[in-house]
């Protein structure tokens, strides 16, 4: 028997954000999936991070952010916020 | 003395008494000689065969007798006379033409052509001559009344009621006839004229149905008969038939009803009116039915209704419109005699001309005629309700028909009773499949909805099959497969074929929605899908009108979803074989499936199906991301050295999900060979290169394989599992592996292995040894011409599919699964319960665990997945169902 080199293999994968936490520490939902006002995850509700290293769904901490004023704390850790550049 | 007669002149007999007293001897040998004269001249009279010579002499002995007020004498011995000769001459005469037929039985008749001919020549003969003989007394009797008559008047100055005598002489004579013929009466008379007005009837009919060539002919030939018997009636007397109006159609055949009518007629006047009648109704009615058979017969595409209607307006109603048409006349002659009432009886206007004539009688006919007709029609479709809903819609026609016979009879529950036991009976048995119980469901709702509109009586019927797909395992799958997919099972004929019936209910509504002129009927629809999940049958009893009224229709998605309860678990069943479907794709073609969840979500709402919406969006995600991971990595791949690893990334396609929102997946370790492990990195690299921070994590054992094996002479391609694939690619530098370092190459347990190689096995690639003297097994490579017959391996080029499920490998875990692992948290509640209590219902259960069990996790299950759960502890012996009544199995044991 000879294997032609011809073969196709559809391949299964998920994925994940490459973060710390698994939940947003904000919405209390995980990172896999999208926050309150999202409704489909991944591309069209990403995560960003803080310049402590902590990450929020974007959507939740621009919420945040703008609900603090003048000056943001990162929920976590209370530390002034700052968008990881 | 004349002062004493006259003072006791109260009766007849006191007056004749009276009389005798004031005569003398020579009144008295005047009244003997009278009587004498009398008497003979009465007995020559009756029996003269029609010689009236002796009539003045009888006239003067009457004059002679009433001048002695003996009239009563005279009159009470002339009848007793009429009587005697009748008996002798008529009444006997009469029977003994009958006696040929005193051993035949009714089923002996219906066989014997030839012998209902032979009735139907005596009873006409045996007819006539009885009437003769019965005018021929008529006439003497006229004769006595005249007689009486004449004196009355010679003594009377003043003209006296004229009629009063005969009336009174021709009423006691009919009443005499006709009570001497009923006491011997023999007992299979009826039964002769049944078979008479039966044989003539089929007769009348078979020339309505158009072969009247020959009748023609026989017409004019019965024509002459008839004349010569009017010129003999004509010449006996009174009896004339007058020109009596006849149908158009039936004016062709009039000598065939004619006769009837002059046996209707002759029968009549000898007392015989209802028997007679009965004898028409019933021989009309026997063959309306076998009418209404032969037009209904077992073909349900077409309707038959109004040829039956046409047909009792054709033949029985021009039948007893020319007959009571005919009889009119005779009706009204023979009125003083007739004391029985009959439909036509009452009509002395039945003579006026016209078809339409609708007198009483007729319009009565045609009801009931109609009725039974309506009532045996629907009779025969409900028998066969059954066959003629497998054959909906094209048996459409015949539902219409029962529809209307329904309407008028309003035997609704016959439909009910007759269909729920031909379902049980013919449906709802274990050889049946879930898919054609299913079917046949669908084709009952819709066929049902035409006759009953509100869907009170489709309750009724469908319950029964409710019931018993709640106790089918896989009628949920069947259920969701029956909605969704268009592709397989839908053999039934029932829409367009590759249309699922969520498609074809969808085209339903909007034709809908194009001819009805309400905009509430939207609302009211997106109300009732969101009440689905608390949708409960109506009452039976429930007034058919009432909800027809409140524009309430059947709805055929509520009354499956009403199968399993709750639409959550028909959505999460669909989204389970959604999953599977999905990932056991090569492509990523999923127009259908968008197609469907933009139904489902019409029907179920948005939110219930927004994980499958996200599943969806991932493969067109993955479609994406895949065509750009490749094109990046060629041009890196271009740009530098050229990569000498055999195969490109050409040959790898991935589908990326997002886990979250799908079923649980089936994780399984798996070593995939070498280069498509290369790939796989190097993918998943890309990936999160393009799409940081995310990245993939892989799952080896899903997805699917399409490979191509060349032997000498042949080349198979295969669609498989990636375990299949990995399994058989070991196979490529090494001919033989034993089981355990196979298993180790490619990561599974010996076991997992071996379940895996019996496909390859199956297929006749691979051969399994075991060698003598040690248990270890191996698998070996079959080359060359192997052509054991087994499956698949024709010569040439074929195409192998493997679905996942078909050896147990599943890429999600199925809705039982999740169930049974989210009720294990209850198990030890339920036996704790059981045991307190002994044995409880499931209802019970049920309440008891969502009253009990609020918290860590709260029972959030429905009823019928408590049943389903109950049933998996009942297979693995740890609980017993028992009339409904769930216990402990070991209970039993202990006592
Ligand atoms: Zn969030
Ligand atoms: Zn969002
Ligand atoms: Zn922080």
């Amino acid at each position: 028997m000879f294997f032609d080199r011809y073969y196709r293999w559809h391949a299964v994968a998920s994925w994940t954000w490459d973060a710390q936490d698994e939940t947003c520490g904000i919405c209390r939902m995980a990172f896999d999936g999208c926050c309150p006002d999202c409704k489909l995850p991944g591309d069209d509700c990403p995560l960003i991070w803080g310049a402590c290293n902590h990450s929020f769904h974007l959507h939740c901490i621009l919420k945040w952010v703008n609900s603090q004023t003048p000056q943001a704390h990162c929920p976590m850790c209370r530390r002034e916020w700052q968008f990881k550049a | 003395m004349e002062t004493m007669s006259s003072s006791i002149s109260s009766s007849p007999f006191d007056q004749n008494l009276g009389l005798l007293d004031s005569i003398g001897e020579e009144g008295i040998d005047e009244i003997i000689q009278s009587w004498k004269g009398f008497c003979s001249s009465t007995a020559s009279l009756l029996n003269g065969n029609g010689d009236l010579s002796v009539g003045s002499e009888f006239v003067a002995h009457v004059h002679s007798l009433c001048k002695y007020g003996l009239d009563s004498l005279a009159k009470d011995h002339f009848l007793c006379a009429l009587e005697e000769t009748f008996e002798r001459n008529g009444s006997s005469n009469f029977w003994q033409h009958f006696d040929a037929y005193s051993h035949v039985s009714a089923r002996e008749l219906e066989n014997n052509q030839i012998q209902v001919a032979g009735i139907e020549q005596v009873l006409c003969k045996s007819l006539e001559e009885i009437s003769l003989e019965k005018h021929y007394q008529e006439k003497c009797l006229l004769m006595l009344a005249h007689a009486l008559q004449s004196h009355q008047e010679s003594v009377l100055e003043g003209r006296p009621d004229s009629n009063v005598e005969r009336v009174y002489l021709f009423s006691k004579y009919q009443l005499m006839v006709s009570s001497v013929l009923m006491t011997t009466l023999p007992r299979h008379f009826p039964e002769i004229l049944h078979w008479y007005f039966k044989e003539k009837l089929e007769e009348l009919s078979k020339i309505m149905s158009g072969d009247s060539e020959d009748s023609d002919e026989c017409q004019d030939r019965d024509e002459m008969d008839l004349d010569e018997k009017s010129k003999l009636l004509r010449r006996s007397g009174e009896m004339e038939i007058d020109a009596c109006y006849q149908s158009k159609k039936f004016s062709e055949n009039n000598k065939l009803v004619k006769n009837i009518g002059k046996v209707v007629s002759d029968l009549r006047s000898l007392g015989f009116t209802s028997m007679t009648e009965d004898a028409y109704a019933s021989a009309i009615f026997l063959l309306l039915k076998a009418k209404v058979h032969d037009l209904a017969g077992d073909d349900y595409r077409n309707s038959v209704l109004e040829s039956i209607k046409e047909w009792i307006h054709d033949v029985p109603l021009q039948f007893l419109n020319a007959l009571l048409s005919y009889l009119g006349d005779l009706v009204a002659y023979d009125r003083p005699s007739s004391g029985l009432k009959s439909p036509f009886a009452s009509h002395p206007t039945a003579h006026s001309p016209g078809i339409d004539t609708s007198s009483q009688g007729i319009i009565r006919w045609k009801l009931r005629l109609e009725y039974f007709a309506y009532e045996t029609l629907q009779d025969l479709r409900i028998a066969k309700l059954f066959e003629i809903i497998v054959d909906y819609p094209d048996s459409s026609p015949a539902i219409e028909d029962l529809k209307q016979c329904l309407e008028y009879t309003g035997q609704h529950s016959k439909l009910v009773d007759s269909f729920i036991s031909a379902l049980r009976y013919r449906l709802l048995t274990a050889g049946a499949s879930t898919n054609d119980i299913l079917h046949q469901y669908v084709s009952t709702i819709k066929a049902l909805r035409t006759i009953d509109p509100a869907g009170v009586f489709l309750e009724a019927v469908g319950e029964p099959i409710r019931d018993y797909l709640r106790r089918r395992k896989d009628t949920i799958k069947c259920i969701v497969t029956l909605l969704t997919d268009g592709s397989g099972g839908n053999t039934n004929g029932s829409g367009n074929p590759g249309d699922s019936l969520l498609e074809e209910l969808n085209r339903d509504e909007e034709n809908q929605e194009n001819i009805g002129p309400d905009d509430d009927r939207n609302i009211d629809d997106k109300q009732a899908w969101s009440n689905t999940e608390s949708w409960e049958p109506d009452p039976v009893e429930a007034d058919p009108q009432k909800g027809s009224r409140n524009g309430r229709k059947v709805d055929i998605l509520g009354m499956i979803v009403g199968i399993i309860g709750s639409k959550d678990q028909l959505v999460n069943e669909y989204r389970v074989m959604l999953a599977e479907k999905l990932l056991n794709r090569t492509d990523y073609d999923i127009d259908a499936e968008i197609r469907t969840l933009e139904l489902l979500k019409i029907h179920f709402g948005e939110s219930s199906m927004q994980k499958c919406e996200i599943m969806l969006n991932d493969l067109i995600d993955s479609k994406r991301t895949n065509t750009n991971i490749k094109a990046t990595m060629k041009m890196s791949q271009t740009g530098t050295e050229q990569v000498e690893t055999a195969v490109s990334l050409d040959i790898l396609d991935a589908t990326i999900i997002s886990t979250n929102f799908w079923p649980p997946i089936q994780e399984e370790a798996l070593i995939v060979p070498g280069e498509v492990d290369e790939l796989l990195s190097d993918y998943a690299k890309r990936y999160s290169e393009i799409k940081t921070p995310r990245k993939l994590l892989w799952k080896k054992n899903l997805g699917m394989v399409k490979l191509e094996l060349e032997f000498e002479d042949r080349a198979v391609q295969f669609t498989v599992s990636p375990v299949h694939a990995a399994i058989i690619m070991q196979f490529q530098d090494q001919n033989s592996w034993t089981a355990k370092n196979l298993a180790a190459a490619v990561g599974l347990s010996v076991d997992a292995l071996s379940r895996r190689m019996n496909f390859w096995i199956s297929k006749g690639i691979i051969a399994e040894t075991q060698k003598p003297d040690s248990h270890e097994l191996t698998f070996s490579l079959v080359d060359g011409m192997v052509d054991s017959g087994k499956s698949g391996i024709g010569g040439g080029h074929c195409e192998e599919l493997l679905l996942g499920e078909e050896d147990g490998d599943r890429s999600v875990a199925s809705v039982e699964d999740q169930l049974r692992k989210e009720m294990t948290v209850y198990e030890k509640f339920i036996l704790g319960m059981l045991t307190n209590f002994g044995s409880m219902a499931l209802e019970r259960i049920h309440n008891t665990l969502k009253m009990f069990c609020v918290a860590d996790p709260a029972y959030d299950k429905s009823l019928q997945q408590l049943q389903s759960f109950l049933s998996g502890l009942v297979s693995e012996e740890k609980l017993e169902l028992r009339d409904g009544m769930y216990l402990l199995k070991n209970n039993l044991n202990e006592k």
